[in-house]
């Protein structure tokens, strides 16, 4: 088969139960259509797995690790590498089957994803599961699966160390798990390179159940491109629109960390476990703040021209010592302004912790919050939480928890289940305040007066994403820069068009604007269909009655609040622009096939 | 080629020091800049063009890389393959496509964040030549010479032996920026300095690397190896020393 420029046309296929390793060869239209990263992701999972209701943590489940179209070039931040397989998280209301769940994709920075289509590939699919401990090496056409005994139980911060010792070469890239993911933690991540995670979803957790605790990737190849010449003309350009704008400045001063206080000033922060939108203590654990007091370095992904990522040490205090990025956007508000958490030290100390157990901290610090509410209001008693005061702002507390959920144990157990399970297990209420959808955790992004947040949350495919793009024009545009391989940070320093131009550039195939958006809508499409396929209906597209009931007290959205006639509304506007039945969300037919999708 | 051009590889380290009258001051007074703005993972290495290549005479000049400013990027390494392993489409020579791995440049990663780019570092007393057993020619080059244009290093594949003398002298004595290739044993990894114009240099995003044209650090004592910097800098920034039992968490 001849395969199409801008691709190695091979996946990776790793049966891990068998031993068998086996180059499978991609049609060259599942490329046209769905690109690479998370839109080939798609369809190697629905290839996969031809019936609903199979078990996420069995064998069958395909863990797939996906670079984009564009990784492996050196195009500005192309970067990312995106895990795709079944959630272990997700749930319906009700369904017909018994492990109905749906799909994941979870996309991770770093050198990860290019180091992949280095060494020969456009992808691992890792399928089947150990008998015991293993991780998988590549180097080339090399690919063995080796002994990982004497790693399992390791966080991922000391394991990041021993595995570069084990293998000699500082230049081998490797993603991993930590005990959470092996203690089959369903919210547990895959992490690379010193803490960039594939967070969500919980990919980590199905890594887990495979027995496998590492994917080390070393290579000396590259795929070709079709138009050389236009390629280096676009590359050069591509290269200049990031230099000096307020942006990319702004992007290597405070990384995501700035968004600490400016989300909390307009209202949109998550705040005490989702009740408020400002957290009057942001400065002291916002970018600001740790630029001058923890940050000592600037790292950058691939060819990344922002370096977001930062590291530091706590200086003084209690925590001095610790070693770690401190607040992004995200954590910085999961296990700081969600739990009133204003002890920046401490918070990062709690981070360093949820990394090096492999938990995705998005989701163990909305677990976190839920129970602080619990407790705050009664609802549960010190005995429920084995004794620790979950107190808001206990953050000796939290890391309490975070050990007890990463090895579920008493509360940890119960904890690791996620919000929707404890609201059920509480009862008397506690759902209304349970920030979910579908069973994954709401991130760091209140909406209390954003509609199109909650429609961002609500609809997206691996259940409440905030990065899933606030109307279907903008979904769409995230799946298609999500199978590029570029971060959704970093394409905004492209110009308009250029994506597609560098993908004919790449493959030769004429890419209009409109083709390109096109491919954007059947991936989201494929992904919906696989959820539909699940059981998964309108019931499901529902988000916390908080949003509709509790105004906001503080800030300067003070009283903001959804409203439910609205929201229904805007959901029934987003249902038919998709061409999706409203009642259901079934994807019509006649849409599907306008998309190619006739398959489904 | 000039005498004095032909003859440099034999320059002894104090011939170094003593360089030709025409170029002594100049030499000196960046010497003198060089000492009092550039320390090795020091706070701050403004971009320094020091001195002026002559049309006539080839310049000593050399990469230099400020840790303070590296993120990781390994942009440099794209740039490096790019640019010195060229492609043919239809009978045109072209940039080629950046596979770090070509790279000349290579940057190595620590935990916790460290990264440390390695490159020649043009040691003027160069150990790789020293090392190598190749007979002189009757241009006084061994298998392993100074380009007369750029004073670079250069592998003859006609006349190596592929022994792997030079890499184990850069290995064992420097930074590990020369390597036997893993199939010929040939010596690899040569900066080329792109003809005078360092593309690495040039594309940095963070201006992490300078081109220092004239200006001698000092191999030995600039040249150390990965391990050695990322160690030193951890202990700088982070408080933590490097392997095992590092106070974290």
């Amino acid at each position: 088969m001849k395969s199409l420029s801008g691709y190695h046309g091979v996946v990776l296929d790793v049966d891990l139960s068998s031993g068998k390793i086996n180059r499978k060869e991609i049609d060259p239209k599942d490329f046209r259509n769905f690109i690479g990263g998370r839109g080939l992701g798609i369809k190697l999972l629905w290839d996969a797995l031809r019936k609903p209701g199979v078990d996420p943590l069995s064998p069958e489940n395909p863990l797939l690790l996906m670079p984009g179209a564009f990784s492996g070039f050196p195009l500005p931040s192309a970067s990312r590498t995106c895990v795709v397989t079944k959630s272990p998280i997700t749930t319906p209301k009700k369904s017909k089957h018994k492990h109905a769940s749906t799909i994941t994709y979870s996309n991770m920075g770093g050198f990860f994803g290019p180091e992949i289509r280095f060494a020969g590939y456009d992808g691992i699919m890792v399928r089947g599961s150990a008998d015991r401990p293993v991780y998988l090496f590549i180097d080339d056409d090399r690919v063995e699966i080796r002994k990982a005994q004497k790693f399992w139980g390791m966080g991922t911060d000391e394991f990041d160390r021993a595995f570069i010792d084990e293998l000699g070469d500082r230049r081998i890239r490797s993603c991993y798990i930590g005990p959470a993911g092996e203690n089959l933690v369903p919210y547990a991540c895959i992490i690379n390179t010193t803490a960039r995670a594939a967070g969500r979803g919980g990919t980590g957790c199905v890594m887990g159940s495979k027995n496998l605790k590492a994917v080390a990737v070393r290579g000396s190849r590259q795929p070709d491109v079709a138009m050389h010449k236009r390629f280096l003309e676009l590359l050069e350009e591509s290269r200049k629109g990031f230099e000096g704008t307020p942006s990319t400045e702004n992007w290597r001063r405070y990384g995501t960390g700035s968004a600490l206080i400016w989300a909390s000033d307009i209202g949109a922060q998550a705040v005490k476990n989702y009740r408020e939108g400002t957290y009057i203590h942001a400065d002291k654990i916002g970018g600001v703040a740790a630029r001058r007091k923890i940050w000592q370095r600037d790292f950058a992904c691939f060819v990344c021209p922002l370096a977001c990522k930062k590291s530091g040490r706590a200086p003084l205090g209690p925590y001095a010592g610790i070693v770690h990025d401190g607040p992004e956007y995200e954590t910085g508000t999961m296990l700081g302004a969600n739990l009133l958490i204003d002890d920046m030290e401490g918070m990062m100390k709690a981070i360093w912790h949820g990394d090096d157990f492999g938990l995705d901290i998005i989701s163990v610090g909305n677990v976190i919050g839920f129970l602080m509410e619990a407790y705050d209001k009664g609802l549960i008693d010190l005995d429920v939480l084995d004794g620790i005061d979950l107190k808001w702002g206990n953050v000796d507390a939290v890391i309490q928890m975070l050990h007890k959920i990463a090895h579920r144990e008493g509360i940890g157990e119960k904890a690791s289940k996620g919000v929707h399970y404890l609201a059920e297990e509480i009862g008397r209420e506690s759902h209304k305040f349970a920030a979910h959808c579908k069973g994954h955790s709401l991130a760091a992004w209140n909406c209390h007066y954003r509609p199109t947040q909650a429609l961002c949350y609500v609809t997206a495919n691996r259940g409440a994403c905030h990065l899933n793009g606030h109307s279907a024009e903008d979904q769409n545009s995230t799946a298609l820069v999500d199978s590029t391989g570029v971060c959704l940070f970093a394409h905004r320093g492209y110009r308009e068009n250029a994506l597609a131009d560098i993908m004919e550039a790449i493959t030769t195939r004429e890419w209009s604007s409109e083709e390109y958006s096109k491919a954007g809508e059947r991936i989201y499409n494929l992904e919906k269909s696989f959820n539909f396929r699940e059981g998964f209906r309108r019931e499901d597209d529902v988000i916390a009655d908080r949003f509709f009931e509790e105004p906001l007290t503080i800030g300067r959205r003070k009283g903001a609040v959804l409203d439910r006639g609205q929201f229904e509304e805007m959901m029934n506007a987003y249902y038919a622009e998709r061409g999706w039945d409203s009642k259901t969300t079934q994807p019509s037919k006649d849409r599907l096939k306008a998309l190619g999708l006739d398959f489904v | 080629m000039s005498e004095q051009e032909a003859s440099f590889p034999k320059l002894t380290i104090r011939e170094l020091f003593h360089p030709p009258l025409q170029d002594r001051r100049s030499f000196i007074k960046m010497m003198v800049i060089g000492g009092l703005t550039i320390t090795v993972g020091g706070v701050v290495i403004p971009r320094l063009r020091f001195g002026v290549a002559h049309a006539e005479s080839p310049q000593f000049s050399m990469i230099l890389v400020d840790f303070n400013k590296c993120t990781g990027c390994r942009t440099c390494e794209t740039v490096c393959g790019q640019y010195n392993h060229k492609a043919v489409v239809n009978g045109e020579q072209l940039l080629g496509l950046g596979n770090p791995y070509l790279s000349n440049i290579r940057v190595y990663s620590f935990n916790p964040d460290v990264d440390v780019p390695i490159v020649c570092v043009m040691c003027r007393d160069n150990p790789c030549i020293e090392a190598c057993p190749v007979e002189e020619d009757e241009d006084g080059r061994r298998a392993l010479y100074r380009d007369p244009k750029t004073l670079a290093i250069k592998n003859d594949p006609e006349r190596c032996i592929t022994c792997g003398a030079c890499a184990e002298a850069c290995r064992t004595q420097r930074v590990e920026a020369i390597v036997p290739n893993p199939k010929t044993n040939r010596p690899e990894r040569m900066c080329t300095l792109c003809d005078g114009d360092p593309q690495c240099v040039k594309y940095c995003p963070y201006g992490a690397l300078d081109h220092i044209v004239g200006g001698y650090i000092g191999g030995s004592h600039y040249g150390l190896p990965a391990e050695k910097i990322a160690k030193e800098l951890i202990e700088r920034w982070y408080g933590v020393k490097l392997g095992k039992g590092g106070a974290r968490g």
